[in-house]
């Protein structure tokens, strides 16, 4: 018998697809459905998930197994967030389960139990050139996820597929409903998989980190409100500040631009042209280079500091060990310290770190 | 296909399948109407409440046929809250079919304590009478452990039930066909059994509730099952339990027989490939056929996929119904260390297994320790 293609799936339309593409391409398909999280809010989701997964893997004819990460994805991935937040820093979760829970875990778990390699639905490519794996970003501009998987390493990607990266969002509904997949036309999940709904974040993230009232200044010092704690909010953040309505000079909406940790202010200015909430220069540190090497030269360097962003043409102005200075061609709307910064060469992934400061 | 997980449940009867098939086919008539095919309906039921009652050594009268095992252990534990005395105590290797109910019933005024097992599985009795309170309505204690096959001493638990006038429960459904059971001799005052863990139908079970204990009904309506369970009767799954009761009254010494044959040569077998596996349970006191052990530095979830893909199929501990997977909290209890926790299987037997089966099961699990 052959080793099989171990795929990680959610119940959702990607991984289905992923499992199906590879069955017709004629591989020994098995999927593996990965509990992360234990909780009580997300109990009915998982086990819709769950049905889901078993419903698409029974009319694909594949086994499903599931197994439990949720020590590992709370050990290694949820402890950071918490404590990135408490920093007052915006971390990017997804990013770190993908290195540390998607791609080790299960990737272990897969190897474990016999598997040649693994395969998830995430919009991304890998290509191969003699001994080295590049990282190339999914043909669905609207969908790349390369931005998620930059901290994964050359082993990682020796042993992972990503069979719906050469496709669009599209094509792969259209493929899920064409093959009878219940889950063909299922909502796309949206936000951290353990709150759910961005509307809870607040309130989840108060279970985890106390209050810390202060005060809400705008950029020209004037007293505007209180804040409950500066980790509860977003550089960039328009939504829920309790400001607005006619506050300050016209009826533009309030951003926050900036957290003054040492004196517990949060720092807010008005309307989104605002200077105070754009700047051209970074600096990031905990860099990872897929290839294991950084880039030589800035030639056709460009960046994205969020999901889903265009890429930004930028220079990496100094370069030591693992941290950097980067130089955007055009000043950036809320560079978010936290957030990963992620480097591209036209398609290629090169890699990334995590934004430390701005100017 | 190879199965040894008849634990979680065991496939149906060929007999059963045959009665049931028949019954569903030619018997429509509602047991509670008057007419002829109402009477044929009604004498259906009553056949199978001999067959199961003689099966335990009980009164057809001590017979009330429910939905499941964890349906009878819910009508025996909400009956709690209609009685003055509403503290029941319970042990921490039950099922959540009691366990989960209890942590419910609180809501509504129950209160409940949990007994500790030794390393083995067993109650001490004297931890049930120093639990033992005032206001101590209920003793509910599992007979087979699901996981580990330990059977509780249940002579001392019940005398000290009695002596304290406490009504004692139990969730048998482990026990049918492994072990005789006989109410005349346990001093039981209601037992929970499911029809599918002995080659009946699933979603049909059965309460042994003995005569002159209080019951009060979960599910309220046209009086069926003596006004305990009403809802017009399940009657092909009804006459499929009261044949595969039949079979155990019949076959019941020669099927431990099977299982202990099969399992001594699993264990021994074991140790030839796997000198350093870990039998989790009590040695004295278990039911046949379920063995839980522990190859240690051998994680289980690969042990099941890997044997799934040999096309042999066991368990890891408690089937779930949302495929979540986890430690085994019977074990937890023991005291066994989460990485022995993580290295335990289990395997159950049944009758359609043979040497030879068990053989290939072995020589399958020396291939994957060995890979």
């Amino acid at each position: 018998m052959n080793e099989p293609i171990i795929v990680g799936i959610s119940g959702g339309v990607d991984s289905s697809v992923t499992a199906l593409r590879l069955k017709e391409e004629g591989f020994d398909v098995e999927c593996v459905f990965m509990k992360n999280w234990e909780g009580e809010s997300d109990q009915c989701d998982a086990e819709q998930d769950y049905k889901d997964a078993l419903s698409v893997c029974n009319s694909i004819g594949v086994p499903l197994r599931s197994t439990n990460f949720s020590n590992e994805y709370w050990k290694n991935v949820f402890k950071n967030f918490i404590d990135e937040y408490s920093k007052g820093r915006t971390p990017n979760p997804d990013i770190l389960c993908n290195k540390e829970v998607k791609f080790k875990a299960f990737l272990n778990y897969a190897k474990d139990i016999g598997g040649a390699k693994i395969a998830t639905g995430h919009y991304a490519r890998i290509k191969e050139s003699g001994h080295s794996y590049q990282l190339l970003k999914g043909v669905d501009d609207d969908k790349d996820q390369s931005y998620f998987l930059y901290l994964l390493n050359q082993e990682m990607l020796s042993n992972s597929l990503f069979p719906i990266g050469g496709i669009e969002k599209q094509e792969v509904r259209k493929i899920a409903k064409k093959n009878g997949l219940l889950n063909h036309a299922k909502k796309d999940s949206t936000g951290i998989c353990f709150i759910g709904e961005q509307k809870f974040f607040k309130e989840f993230l108060k279970k985890y980190i106390p209050k810390h009232p202060g005060t809400i200044k705008s950029v020209d010092g004037e007293i505007c409100g209180e804040h409950e704690g500066l980790s509860y909010y977003t550089i960039g953040q328009r939504k829920g500040l309790g400001v607005g309505g006619g506050f300050g000079n016209n009826d533009d909406p309030w951003y926050v631009s900036e957290k003054d940790l040492s004196s517990n202010t949060l720092i807010i200015s008005q309307g989104s042209n605002h200077p105070s909430l754009y700047h051209k220069n970074l600096s990031a540190d905990s860099l990872h280079w897929i290839s294991g090497y950084a880039p030589s030269k800035n030639d056709n360097l460009s960046a994205k500091i969020r999901y889903r962003q265009k890429d930004q043409t930028c220079t990496i102005t100094s370069l030591s060990g693992e941290s950097c200075n980067v130089q955007f061609m055009i000043p950036q709307f809320a560079v978010t310290p936290g957030q990963s910064i992620v480097f591209y060469d036209g398609e290629i992934c090169l890699g990334g770190g995590i934004i430390n400061n701005r100017s | 296909m190879l199965y040894f997980d008849h634990a979680a449940t065991t496939p149906v009867h060929p007999n059963v399948a045959e009665k049931m098939d028949e019954v569903s086919r030619l018997d429509y008539g509602n047991p509670s109407s008057v007419y002829s095919s109402g009477r044929s309906s009604k004498s259906i039921i009553e056949t199978a409440r001999s067959q199961t009652a003689k099966m335990i050594d009980a009164e057809p009268s001590e017979i009330f046929f429910t939905g499941s095992g964890t349906e009878s252990n819910n009508i025996v534990i909400w009956s709690v809250l209609h009685q003055k005395n509403k503290h029941v105590i319970t042990s921490c290797i039950e099922h959540p079919a009691v366990l989960k109910v209890l942590e419910e019933l609180t809501a509504f005024g129950l209160t409940y304590d949990i007994l500790p097992v030794d390393s083995t599985g067993l109650i001490n009795p004297s931890d049930l009478k120093s639990a033992i309170k005032k206001d101590t309505g209920l003793i509910s204690i599992m007979y087979v452990n699901n996981e580990v096959g330990t059977i509780q001493k249940f002579d001392k638990l019940t005398e000290i039930a009695k002596e304290h006038s406490i009504p004692f429960h139990s969730d048998c459904v482990q026990s049918l066909g492994k072990i005789p059971i006989s109410t005349k001799d346990l001093k039981i005052d209601y037992m929970s059994f499911s029809a599918h863990k002995f080659y009946g139908p699933k979603g049909i079970g059965f309460l042994f509730k003995r005569n002159g204990v209080p019951i009060k009904p979960l599910v309220i309506g046209g009086g069926q099952e003596s006004n305990i369970r009403a809802g017009t009767e399940n009657l092909s799954g009804i006459a499929g339990l009261g044949v595969a009761a039949e079979l155990v009254s019949i076959e019941l010494e020669e099927r431990a027989n099977h299982l202990r044959e099969l399992e001594t040569y699993f264990k021994s077998k074991i140790y030839d490939i796997c000198p350093q596996a870990i039998f989790h349970g009590n040695t004295n006191f278990y039911a046949p056929g379920i063995c839980s052990l522990a190859i240690p530095k051998c994680k289980n979830e690969v042990i099941l996929a890997k044997l799934d893909r040999k096309g042999i199929e066991i368990s890891n501990g408690s089937a779930c119904s949302s495929g979540t997977v986890g430690l085994s909290l019977v074990l937890k209890e023991m005291g066994i260390e989460d990485e022995i926790n993580k290295s335990t299987i289990r395997v159950s037997f049944g009758r359609e297994n043979r040497i030879e089966d068990v053989s290939i099961l072995v020589k399958s699990i020396g291939e994957i320790l060995n890979e």
